[in-house]
């Protein structure tokens, strides 16, 4: 009875919303306001930490990852691959209901992989699950995956969203990745008012396997609504008035939202975003590695950090950041160019440069996360060893775009460097970035090549761990992508006072299943 | 009339025909395709795959080829499907044209229930330290900012005083948006209706008027108003567009789920084809307007329709 009841207040609170009109939330829902919206609810459509987050609550994975981001079992109890890694098989948990109440299996999974591998409308993210060939129901607990070629970065993948299990029920419902998103998550689509709101409820027959959440059941909370507010200050009144319970807060604002102990800061770990340098290496004077080391030598990334975003961002040494397979700071600090501006200075006259004759270059940064500022105190410090950098700040479109056709531009004797970011789960990120052709036809080699071929098929996790710290070896004593910070955006949470139990997985999930709200 | 109102009809068509080749033109010299800025920061996908998705959009098609199948569809009464999870652009419009237009009507209307009464009193004691008072409002008012006003108005009378609610959807939550593009919009109708009126009052029909012995109150009821009024009806019609353009800083505060945020949201991700949706919508609204406001100029002054 009273489950009926919530579902009728929630459909009319969906239907009220619907109509334009201001529906309070009820007192067991908790309000999570954000900058921005999902681009869709369908995990084949879209790529944005946005649309992840929400996915990770409706849909299921068949892994799960722990707090240091390694996969554990999930809806896939337990799996076994060959040999030669080219087949996995998974088996799956008993009695896993989607929200329509038909029950989750192999069927479901071999749907999801088969509309990732769709002919006509594949998913955007196809590449990631790797050389997937085929997909087998064994029986209604096992599925068999079988690759044309080893790939190993596929179980991380199958713990993140990406690779949400898509219940096959979706087939035939309407609207799906709009307004119908059967999953088996702890949390069921109510509604989705795009640009506005997203209403969900507790799946009441919830289990979690296991999901980073101390709760093994339901959500506490009968509902979770994430709303769009895209202005700062504006989540931060909302915030301040109880409109809302967890909100990203207006950076600035931060230190002093810490002083009053108005509200608890939650500052999300092992986010696998990573901010780095990065060079156009094509042409003078970054085609010359000794100016790339000079830029890594006169930057010291943890004053710099320190002083713009204190205790809220730490310095990075590997390529990859934290949380992710084959990071280990030790070993990294021993390649990473240390900063030391006597040894820059040193480089920069090896190379003909003076204070009459600088080095010049243009510092590509993307605006926003008060990163412009941190690119204004790392223009001072290049500036101490002599090197003249022009900061340009841009949206990220214009950045890629810019970074690509400057990597590409091999005339000319301005450089450019940019301070980019990258986000991923696994070190398969490097991959996509400094295997020939490169995400932004970046530097490339065909020792780089085939180290980074090999990352790829390794199946004993030390080789492949030994194969990848080649990479980070050759990156770093290369300078070709110097690690600067982690995390590096949208990981920040201002939250209630009363609100108990909010905790930020891995990768930048959010996890409402331990969540209470108190009086 | 209908000749009048059918070249005014022609018209429009042919602004809005030319702002969409404009626009087609302008979003594709910003740098960035919308794939690229899909698979920012973030591995997703192989460059052939990123390439496939490009053809499967039409992206890889030159600028014209482009507009052709926009127009080709839009003959169709399709807008097409957004690059950012393939909905149809038309919905997501329709979804948010209707909170825009509520919030400009709202603050066209708050623009012109203080800012005309204010011009008129002014003007009607010009010279005085109320005309002064008056307009001196009026100059602060043009020169708030949306934002900084917007902020203001939150922070008063949804934090402080806790009266509305801070964001949302809702009635209430029309009040402080409608409030802020409202007041700036009723200082500029305040400032052109009192210059507008003032002009009239020292023209000679209105001393021939006083001349003839009609009391005050008829004569500036029958003829300043009326004649005063005109340059304020063709404001209004400019003030309309500008309104819904300033609505997207004040959507974007009080998260207020119009055209104007998406549009901007569009813009960073290089969606083209809810670029090209909103500029359209925008177009026609604006057009339908102007079209409105020269009908009531000629309903109001016959020279017009005859012109």
């Amino acid at each position: 009875m009273t489950e009926m009841r919530t579902k009728s207040w929630r459909t009319a609170a969906a239907i009220g919303l619907a109509a334009g009109l201001a529906v309070p939330a009820q007192a067991a829902d908790i309000v999570w306001a954000r900058y921005g919206d999902i681009d869709t609810l369908d995990p084949h459509r879209a790529t944005s930490t946005l649309s992840l987050q929400v996915w990770s609550l409706i849909y299921d994975t068949l892994l799960a990852v722990d707090a240091d981001g390694n996969p554990v079992p999930h809806v896939a109890k337990s799996w076994t691959s060959n040999e030669a890694g080219t087949e996995y098989t998974f088996s799956l948990q008993e009695g896993v209901m989607c929200h329509d109440g038909t029950p989750l299996d192999a069927s479901d999974v071999k749907y999801t992989i088969d509309q990732a591998f769709s002919e006509t409308t594949p998913s955007v993210t196809k590449g990631s699950w790797g050389p997937i060939t085929g997909a087998e129901v064994v029986d209604p607990l096992t599925i068999k995956l079988t690759l044309d070629t080893p790939f190993v970065a596929m179980i991380p993948f199958l713990a993140d969203s990406f690779s949400s299990i898509i219940c096959d029920s979706n087939a035939d419902a309407e609207g799906f990745g709009t307004t119908t998103a059967i999953g088996s998550g702890p949390w069921k689509l109510i509604s989705w008012t795009k640009g506005d709101r997203i209403v969900l409820e507790k799946n009441a027959d919830y289990t979690n396997f296991g999901k980073l959440a101390d709760n093994p059941g339901a959500p506490y909370e009968d509902g979770l609504i994430i709303a769009v507010v895209p202005e700062p200050q504006a989540r931060y009144a909302a915030l301040t008035t109880g409109e809302v319970h967890i909100a990203e807060p207006p950076f600035d604002d931060v230190p002093a939202i810490k002083d009053s102990g108005d509200l608890n800061i939650i500052v999300a770990e092992n986010t696998g975003q990573n901010v780095f340098w990065e060079f156009a290496a094509h042409r003078p004077p970054f085609n010359d590695k000794r100016a790339r080391l000079a830029v890594a030598h006169a930057t010291d990334a943890a004053t710099a950090i320190n002083l713009i975003y204190g205790d809220l961002s730490i310095p990075e040494m590997c390529p990859v950041s934290r949380g992710v397979f084959g990071n280990d700071q030790d070993f990294c600090a021993q390649y990473r160019p240390e900063y030391d501006p006597d040894k820059s200075r040193a480089l920069l006259a090896e190379l003909g440069y003076s204070d009459d004759n600088p080095l010049e270059t243009a510092l590509l940064v993307w605006t926003g996360g008060n990163r412009q500022k941190l690119g204004e105190v790392f223009q001072a410090q290049l500036a101490e060893v002599g090197i003249k950098a022009s900061i340009e700040i841009m949206d990220i479109g214009s950045l890629n775009a810019r970074v690509r056709q400057e990597n590409e531009n091999t005339e000319g004797t301005t450089g450019s460097m940019d301070m980019m970011t990258w986000s991923w789960y696994d070190p398969d990120i490097l991959y996509a970035l400094w295997h020939t052709p490169g995400a932004y036809r970046g530097y490339t080699s065909p020792e780089l090549d085939a180290i980074l071929d090999e990352t790829r098929v390794l199946t004993d996790p030390d080789a492949r761990k030994a194969k990848v710290q080649e990479a980070f070896r050759y990156l770093l004593e290369n300078a070709i992508h110097v690690p600067l910070y982690t995390p590096g955006w949208e990981w920040v949470f201002a939250v209630r006072p009363e609100v108990e139990g909010f905790k930020v997985a891995p990768f930048v999930y959010p996890i409402f299943s331990d969540v209470k709200i108190g009086g | 009339m209908w000749r009048f109102l059918s070249t005014r009809i022609a018209m429009g068509a042919l602004t809005i025909l030319a702002t969409t080749v404009l626009v087609t033109l302008l979003i594709h010299a910003v740098p960035g395709d919308p794939v690229q800025i899909m698979y920012a920061q973030s591995q997703g996908t192989t460059p052939e795959q990123i390439e496939e998705v490009r053809r499967s959009l039409g992206l890889d098609r030159s600028i014209p080829v482009q507009y052709a199948m926009f127009m080709e569809r839009l003959l169709q009464g399709d807008l097409g499907t957004t690059i950012r999870g393939g909905q149809p652009v038309l919905d997501v419009i329709l979804q948010r044209l209707p909170n825009t237009l509520v919030l400009a009507c709202s603050a066209m209307f708050i623009a012109i229930v203080i800012g005309i009464p204010i011009g008129f009193l002014a003007a009607y004691r010009e010279g005085s330290l109320v005309d002064t008072g008056l307009m001196i409002l009026a100059i602060a008012g043009i020169s708030m900012p949306h934002f900084w006003l917007g902020l203001m108005l939150l922070f008063f009378f949804a934090l402080e005083l806790g009266w509305l609610p801070v964001s949302g959807n809702g009635p209430l939550n029309l009040i402080l948006p409608a409030l802020t593009l409202g007041l700036s919009n009723a200082a500029i109708f305040a400032r052109l209706t009192r210059s507008s009126m003032i002009d009239v009052m020292h023209q000679d029909f209105v001393q021939t008027a006083y001349a003839k012995g009609l009391p005050k109150s008829l004569v500036l009821r029958r003829h300043v108003l009326r004649a005063g009024f005109l340059p304020v009806v063709t404001m209004m019609g400019l003030q309309f567009a500008f309104m819904m353009g300033g609505a997207i800083v004040v959507e974007n505060i009080f998260s207020w789920n119009g055209v104007g945020r998406m549009a901007v949201e569009a813009i960073f991700q290089r969606d083209y084809p809810v670029i090209q949706g909103f500029i359209l919508t925008f177009s026609v609204v604006v057009v339908v307007v102007a079209i409105g406001i020269d009908a009531l100029y000629a309903v109001l002054d016959p020279r017009i329709r005859r012109a």
